[in-house]
């Protein structure tokens, strides 16, 4: 798995001299990564009997602190691993150690609250990162800013284009075109696409982030019931995430939905109510239905969708069944 | 020095607000070197006093930064000036005004006080010549009705100061 997460290019053949890029494990799912870096290796005429240098040649979602502890891990690796060859094995921790920093840090740059507030539980406000450059911001206050933008874009041009020609205004008209496509990253400058932001756009209403008076119903919005459900299914992905030190790998236990005796409504002779869906039925199901482990009972449309099934299938089976769907609702 | 734009502000908002308060509790554990910041109960107006670094043309000298904070900030930049009188430098003008791009056109709401007295500091620093702009008597003049910097049409010399 973690060979599809490294790219290089070698700078000198021998003494080995490598640029690598590398991935946390669980970068399958773009929306959850939040870290990459390409980490130098060079190697001296004396290696492997003395450390390759190592340093980050560029990297996303690493402050420098982490960047740091980065670079600190692995030429601990490099020490411990010497005279033996040892690339493979630093680019394995180097992996390792970027798997278990996947996960935003710091502060919102915008309002400078923490993106991740732990003891604010599932009150912390929801927040999501530019594609270009990893950089991460509350959702609002991207948005708030992109509107602000926007708005002030617009002034500048109604303002200078009074006393222009016709033409001069369809040329603006064209460029603000461009301008309203893209955006630069508040912190980085680096060019993004409105696209990026408009999954964030679609969850408030147009305008309101101006005026003081759209503060409350933002309030109302973050604390709506799909936002509530979006929180608690990236909650729940965090959480899996630390406790497996950045792999996820969809639980079996956890992927049974009511959904998965589907296909199967009458195969179960009734004889057998313990059965539990064949192992290779649920394996096929759950990896593509669960990028997001652990959230799956969240989710209202699979389970709007599986309930009319659900209510039939208990007509038909056995009552022990039963209690098992009874069971399983209480967790959600 | 009081200019009339800064009486007739309006209030911060309460993002504003929020926003410098957690700003000033950063400062105080973690100020940038070679700035102190004058308390007072104002949060939309900052006095900070600023050390010319050492090893620099500005040694020694202590000078006083006036931040001001418009009701939207961060969306929009604060104004920033020297209190009269200014360092002596390329790009300050003798009111205070600072030719700095950061904070007009690239300013960008991910800055922070503490980031643009770093940027003041640098741009102190690597100054080579002790002058006025150019064109500092003209400018001068023509902001003699209290204008804002922030409504200069600011036109960037160069980024080598």
């Amino acid at each position: 798995m973690a060979e599809a997460r490294k790219s290089g290019r070698v700078i000198e053949a021998y003494p080995p001299h490598l640029h690598v890029h590398l991935k946390p494990r669980t970068a399958d799912v773009s929306s959850q990564q939040f870290v990459e870096a390409t980490i130098g290796m060079k190697a001296g005429p004396q290696y492997p009997e003395e450390p390759p240098e190592i340093s980050i040649i560029d990297s996303k979602g690493l402050d420098e602190q982490r960047q740091k502890h980065l670079t600190a891990s692995i030429r601990d690796k490099a020490f411990e691993l010497a005279s033996c060859l040892m690339l493979v094995a630093l680019c394995e921790e180097a992996v390792e150690r970027l798997s278990g920093m996947n996960h935003p840090d710091g502060n919102c740059p915008l309002c400078l609250y923490p993106l991740l507030d732990e003891d604010a539980g599932s009150n912390s406000l929801p927040f999501m990162k530019l594609m270009s450059c990893f950089h991460c911001f509350h959702c609002d206050c991207i948005i708030r800013w992109w509107k602000w933008t926007q708005v002030h874009s617009e002034k500048e041009i109604t303002s200078s284009s009074s006393s222009t020609s016709r033409i001069m205004q369809d040329q603006q008209g064209m460029h603000r075109m461009m301008e309203e496509s893209m955006g630069k990253c508040p912190v980085c400058r680096k060019v993004f696409l409105a696209k990026d932001i408009e999954h964030v756009l679609g969850l408030v209403g147009t305008g309101s982030y101006l005026d003081s008076d759209g503060i409350e119903i933002d309030d109302d919005i973050l604390h709506s019931d799909s936002e509530k459900i979006r929180r608690q299914k990236f909650e729940a992905i965090l959480n899996l995430q630390q406790e497996n030190s950045g792999l996820i790998e969809p639980k079996k236990t956890e992927v049974l939905l009511p959904g998965m005796f589907l296909p199967q409504p009458v195969a179960f002779p009734p004889t057998e109510p313990d059965v539990v869906p064949s192992d290779s039925q649920n394996n096929d199901q759950a990896p593509k239905s669960e990028t997001k482990p652990g959230s799956s009972f969240n989710r209202p449309g699979s389970r709007k969708h599986n309930g009319p099934t659900m209510r039939k299938h208990r007509t038909q089976n056995s009552s022990k069944q039963v209690r098992q769907w009874v069971r399983k609702d209480n967790v959600s | 020095m009081t200019s009339p734009s800064a009486s007739s502000r309006k209030a911060l908002s309460k993002i504003a607000c929020n926003r410098l308060q957690k700003e000033l509790v950063e400062w105080q554990v973690n100020p940038p070197a070679g700035f102190k910041h004058k308390v007072t109960d104002n949060l939309q107006r900052w006095v900070i006093e600023v050390n010319g670094a050492p090893g620099t043309l500005y040694a020694g000298e202590i000078y006083q930064l006036q931040v001001d904070f418009p009701e939207h900030y961060p969306m929009e930049a604060p104004q920033v000036i020297f209190v009269p009188p200014a360092p002596l430098h390329p790009h300050i003008y003798s009111n205070g005004h600072i030719c700095l791009d950061i904070l007009y056109d690239s300013w960008s709401p991910a800055m922070t006080v503490s980031s643009i007295c770093i940027s003041i500091l640098s741009m102190l620093s690597s100054s080579t010549v002790k002058q006025r702009p150019a064109d500092n008597d003209r400018y001068v003049k023509n902001c003699k009705n209290g204008r804002s910097p922030k409504e200069t049409r600011w036109w960037f010399h160069d980024d080598k100061v």
